[in-house]
């Protein structure tokens, strides 16, 4: 009987596509002299903000080093952090990568000798705020390079607040009250990234410290010396709920994705935008209109007029940074491109009004309005929180505080059980 | 008469998600966010479109998913035919438990396969390759093609294929002239089924794929998420595109794929 | 005679390699998941053997992992005995309606499209602000209907419902209208002699007659109710809370978002366990002639 010929056809096939998949690994180390460094980030607009920095980083570093050129990759946030960890599993991370230099997401990554340690000495001339560098150091090692410093605050448009007869707020009862006023002229009062979730934790920690006065007492019960359960913690999320039932946010909160929410601040459609100091580039970006660019304006968040926090207690952490893959044809060149980079960080940053860079920055004239307030509100500040409470502790726990800020906001839980499974999460965590 | 207004309204609900879709991929990005359900684009916003071709990559994804999906359609016919034909007509003692081998595809989910071939397929050198996208694309049409092809091929009498041996034909041609013609219909819809697998299939495309180079379309609309996101008539010209490659081929062999399912199917 | 038909030559030739891609691209994984559901591992990093410990989580301690099979289950039954029925329905009519083509063929359009964009699209439809849906509502006068369809917990599940519906809409309706045009009219007519009222048209002759479609697109949509994720995935991620979630989705979200590869890898095993089960019910509840070889 002959042999079946398709049966050879489809070995024939096999082994074509295996001599392929092996030609495509040859033909990089052929080339001598050209250099391809894969780089990947969670910005993916290279028009504006942080991605246009990165960009121009990137382009000004190829202009220096003709053979060298990249490939990036780049996507929104959650699917960024998300490709990265797969990534990891297969031990493919890129050559240098955005990351965040938390327990949850960076730690990770330096106990599977994922990442590559840098010299700190190449860093030791950058001007970088006190405590920037070291929240990225891990058994004595340096592991990233700071990106910016992050401030949580209200950000507001003026025509807008105006249109609905609303001035600044600066209690909690004073946002609450603006409600039925902006409700009035179909504004949405604030929006936030509900469905990440992320954003309403922060808010929470930030609740909390009104409430208490200090941003130690989340720490506490992080640490088990105190539970969630305590009357402050359910307190601080019964305000939270109360805001959401009373429709302060986006009635779409929980679907509505950063993109998303940002997009109804910019279009006009909310006065207000409870979000990070890293959006700074909100006046900058072409999408929106030019009233929008002349209206906005930046706040800090409001007190509680029965609580102990005062206004300029700031929720301010060091978050982003940039690091190496421990896998590369090329540290060498690697090593030199992030320190490259770290070096053009903050002045670009800064010079384009991207975001608030992790080191001191000269102040100038023709700084926008809104670069100008975001200073004045970090310098004034009198106590910060350091990393926020989601991502002090493990991955598993993260998610969980994302979601139970979710479900809260939903009316799914009520805020005794949002403390109870809080705290059951805090307690699992801190076992393992 | 009453049948046919209940038909009409029933396909405005069916269609007309697509036509707002269209209307509002033609008209400038805010104005989305007025109170009208239909709006006359004034003028027609073209440049939507011509951003969508061009920002969106789409002739490049385009050209992967044809790629991809074609080689994966290709290799899913054959092979189910082949094992179809072993597990349905030849006899032999391992021929039921290959044949539920086969049909264990359709209830893995593919999130399961996700993490391990994502492993696995690295060391064979198959990750962000076209190659190692078409074969889990395979893999998993096989089951339900063995099914339509096991059902058409169960109603041939084997008296058929009797006699074509005695003619002297030997199992090639039996195959390849005997036994395709009869279950033609079979292997159009299963061909086209797989096609529409591979076409619309996401989640395995964005796991196995990293290069922009590579990617298939759905990945155009993922891709205008971060950049456009201010941005909803372009996103909408984005989701149009995709979506017109699809609709065209239906138009063109939707005969195909009624007379593939009456046979298959219903014979199964 | 025999002969051709045990040719063992011909039979390797004929399957291995369909088995070699079967094994190669599914059962490797499911046996890898089968090991990772074993161990407790965060997809790179540190790998502890935990032994049965992420079932017995799963089966006692994790309420989500319920609320998403539930809310599988309970889109297979609106599938069952909403969307068939309704496919059924129109199929008839198309098969007594002379123009059927154009309907049939515009019936069809929303299962041809991309996932990505079917789900996009009805996000769009769907959102508070300028979805087409509450446009309508306002349009219509009834204002107090217009919600948050995707965010409030009341209407969340049923608005991804909807949608997984509109989706397979098509499928169900040729599978069914195939079907019924393989009758001869002359069975029809016989019936029709006979005595029978519609009713009894349908019920007696036409539906026993097409069962084997009936039984085989019920598994279909028994199955493809499990596997949904990737419409949650695009749409909600199972907020508010779990009342969107999905088992599939549960699984992606466990392994890569909460870096709890081997808990998703146990998911994944009981997931397939369960689909199996829920397969052989639905052929047992719907079998009409048990001797009939799968």
């Amino acid at each position: 009987m002959k042999i079946n010929r398709a049966f050879l056809l489809l070995t024939a096939s096999l082994f074509l596509a295996a001599t392929f998949a092996w030609a495509n690994g040859q033909s990089e180390s052929t080339q001598t002299q050209k250099v391809v460094i894969k780089v990947a980030d969670n910005l993916p607009d290279r028009t504006n903000g942080m991605g246009l920095v990165t960009q121009t980083i990137l382009d000004g570093f190829t202009k220096a080093h003709p053979n060298v050129s990249f490939e990036v990759e780049s996507y929104p946030d959650q699917p960024y952090q998300q490709k990265m960890k797969l990534y990891a599993t297969a031990g493919q991370l890129p050559e240098m990568f955005k990351y965040w230099s938390f327990s949850t997401l960076l730690k990770p990554l330096v106990d599977g000798n994922l990442v590559r340690p840098l010299n700190r000495a190449d860093f030791s001339d950058i001007p970088y705020l006190p405590g920037a560098l070291d929240s990225n150091v891990y058994n004595g090692k340096l592991y990233g390079v700071p990106v910016t410093a992050d401030m949580w605050f209200v950000y507001y448009n003026k025509s807008l607040m105006q249109k609905a007869g609303v001035a600044v707020p600066t209690t909690i009862s004073d946002l609450m009250a603006s409600i039925p006023k902006f409700k009035a002229q179909g504004i949405i009062p604030v929006v936030t990234d509900g469905k990440d979730g992320w954003p309403l934790s922060i808010t929470y920690d930030n609740l909390v410290e009104r409430l208490t006065g200090s941003f130690d007492t989340v720490r506490q019960a992080m640490a088990r010396k105190i539970k969630f359960t305590d009357p402050e913690f359910v307190q601080a999320a019964q305000i939270l709920q109360n805001m959401a039932k009373a429709g302060l946010f986006q009635s779409d909160l929980v679907t509505s994705d950063y993109g998303a929410s940002r997009n109804l601040f910019g279009q006009e459609k909310a006065a207000m935008y409870l979000m990070g100091s890293w959006e700074l580039g909100l006046v900058s970006d072409k999408s929106f209109s030019q009233n929008f660019s002349d209206n906005v304006a930046v706040a800090k968040f409001p007190v509680l007029a029965s609580g102990k926090g005062q206004t300029n207690d700031l929720v301010a952490w060091y978050g982003g940074n940039w690091v190496l893959g421990a896998k590369s044809k090329h540290p060498a060149i690697d090593e030199e491109l992030i320190k490259y980079l770290a070096h053009q960080w903050g002045p670009l940053t800064w010079g384009k009004q991207a975001a608030i860079p992790a080191q001191k920055i000269q102040p100038n004239e023709t700084d926008s309005p809104l670069a100008k307030a975001i200073l004045q509100i970090a310098g004034e500040a009198t106590s910060t929180s350091g990393t926020t409470t989601l991502d002090s502790s493990t991955p598993a726990f993260k998610e969980t505080h994302q979601k139970l800020c979710i479900e809260l906001v939903s009316g799914v839980l009520t805020p005794e059980q949002f403390a109870q499974q809080l705290d059951a999460a805090a307690a699992q965590a801190a076992g393992q | 008469m009453l049948i046919y207004s209940f038909l009409i309204v029933f396909a405005l609900l069916q269609i007309f998600p697509l036509i707002w879709l269209f209307d509002f991929s033609l008209v400038k990005s805010g104005q989305l966010f007025g109170p009208e359900i239909l709006k006359i684009p004034d003028p027609p916003q073209w440049g939507n479109f011509v951003r969508a071709w061009t920002d969106g990559n789409i002739p490049r994804y385009f050209l992967n998913s044809v790629i991809v999906v074609g080689g994966s359609v290709l290799g899913a016919t054959f092979l189910s035919f082949c094992a179809a034909y072993a597990t349905t007509r030849m006899i032999w003692k391992l021929r039921v438990v290959v044949y539920n081998i086969f049909l264990l595809g359709m209830v893995v989910p593919i999130q399961t396969t996700l993490l391990p071939n994502f492993i696995w397929f690295r060391l064979f050198g198959l990750y962000d390759t076209r190659i190692g996208l078409i074969i889990p694309y395979i893999a998993f049409n096989l089951a339900f093609n063995t099914l339509m092809f096991t059902g058409m091929m169960r109603s041939i009498p084997r008296s058929v294929e009797e006699s074509a041996y005695l003619d002297g034909a030997n199992m090639t041609m039996l195959l390849g002239r005997i036994v395709a013609p009869m279950v033609a219909p079979a292997i159009a819809t299963v061909s086209i089924m797989t096609f529409l697998n591979g076409w619309n299939e996401f989640i395995m495309a964005n796991t196995f794929l990293a290069s922009e180079s590579l990617r298939t379309l759905p990945f155009a609309v993922i891709r205008f998420e971060g950049q456009y996101s201010s941005d909803y008539a372009i996103q909408f010209a984005c989701m149009a595109l995709v979506a017109i490659p699809p609709i065209l081929l239906y138009f063109v062999f939707s005969r195909w794929i009624m007379a593939g399912v009456t046979a298959g199917a219903v014979k199964s | 005679m025999h002969a051709v038909f045990t040719n063992r030559k011909a039979i390797v030739a004929l399957t291995v390699p369909a088995l070699l891609v079967m094994l190669f691209a599914i059962v490797a994984p499911i046996l890898l998941s089968i090991y990772y559901g074993l161990t407790s591992w965060a997809g790179f990093g540190k790998l502890t053997f935990v032994g049965l410990r992420n079932y017995r989580d799963i089966i006692t301690a994790d309420p989500t992992f319920w609320h998403s099979l539930a809310n599988a289950v309970i889109l297979a039954l609106v599938t069952i005995f909403i969307q068939n029925p309704v496919a059924f329905v129109i199929a008839a009519a198309l098969t007594k309606v002379k123009r059927s083509r154009i309907f049939r063929t515009i019936y069809f359009i929303p299962a041809i499209l991309t996932v990505v964009v079917v789900t996009r699209l009805w996000v769009s439809i769907f959102n508070p602000n300028y979805g087409l849906l509450n446009k309508v509502i306002h349009a219509l006068g009834f204002s107090q209907f217009s919600v948050a369809w995707l965010s409030n917990p009341s209407t969340a599940l049923w608005s991804v419902i909807f949608i997984m519906i509109w989706y397979g809409f098509g499928w169900a309706l040729l599978f069914y209208y195939s079907g019924l045009m393989t009758m001869s009219p002359e069975i029809e007519e016989a019936a029709v002699i006979d005595g029978a009222n519609r009713w009894q048209l349908y019920t007696r002759v036409v539906i026993p007659y097409i069962f084997p479609v009936i039984q085989a697109v019920l598994i279909i949509d028994v199955i493809s109710s499990l596997k949904q994720m990737e419409v949650i995935y695009l749409s909600t991620n199972g907020a508010p809370g779990d009342a969107t979630q999905f088992i599939a989705n549960y699984l992606y979200i466990k392994a890569f978002m909460y870096s709890q590869y081997g808990y998703g890898s146990a998911i994944s095993v009981m997931f397939v366990v369960i689909a199996l089960i829920l397969t052989l019910v639905t052929r047992g509840l719907t079998n009409r002639n048990p001797g009939v070889e799968l």
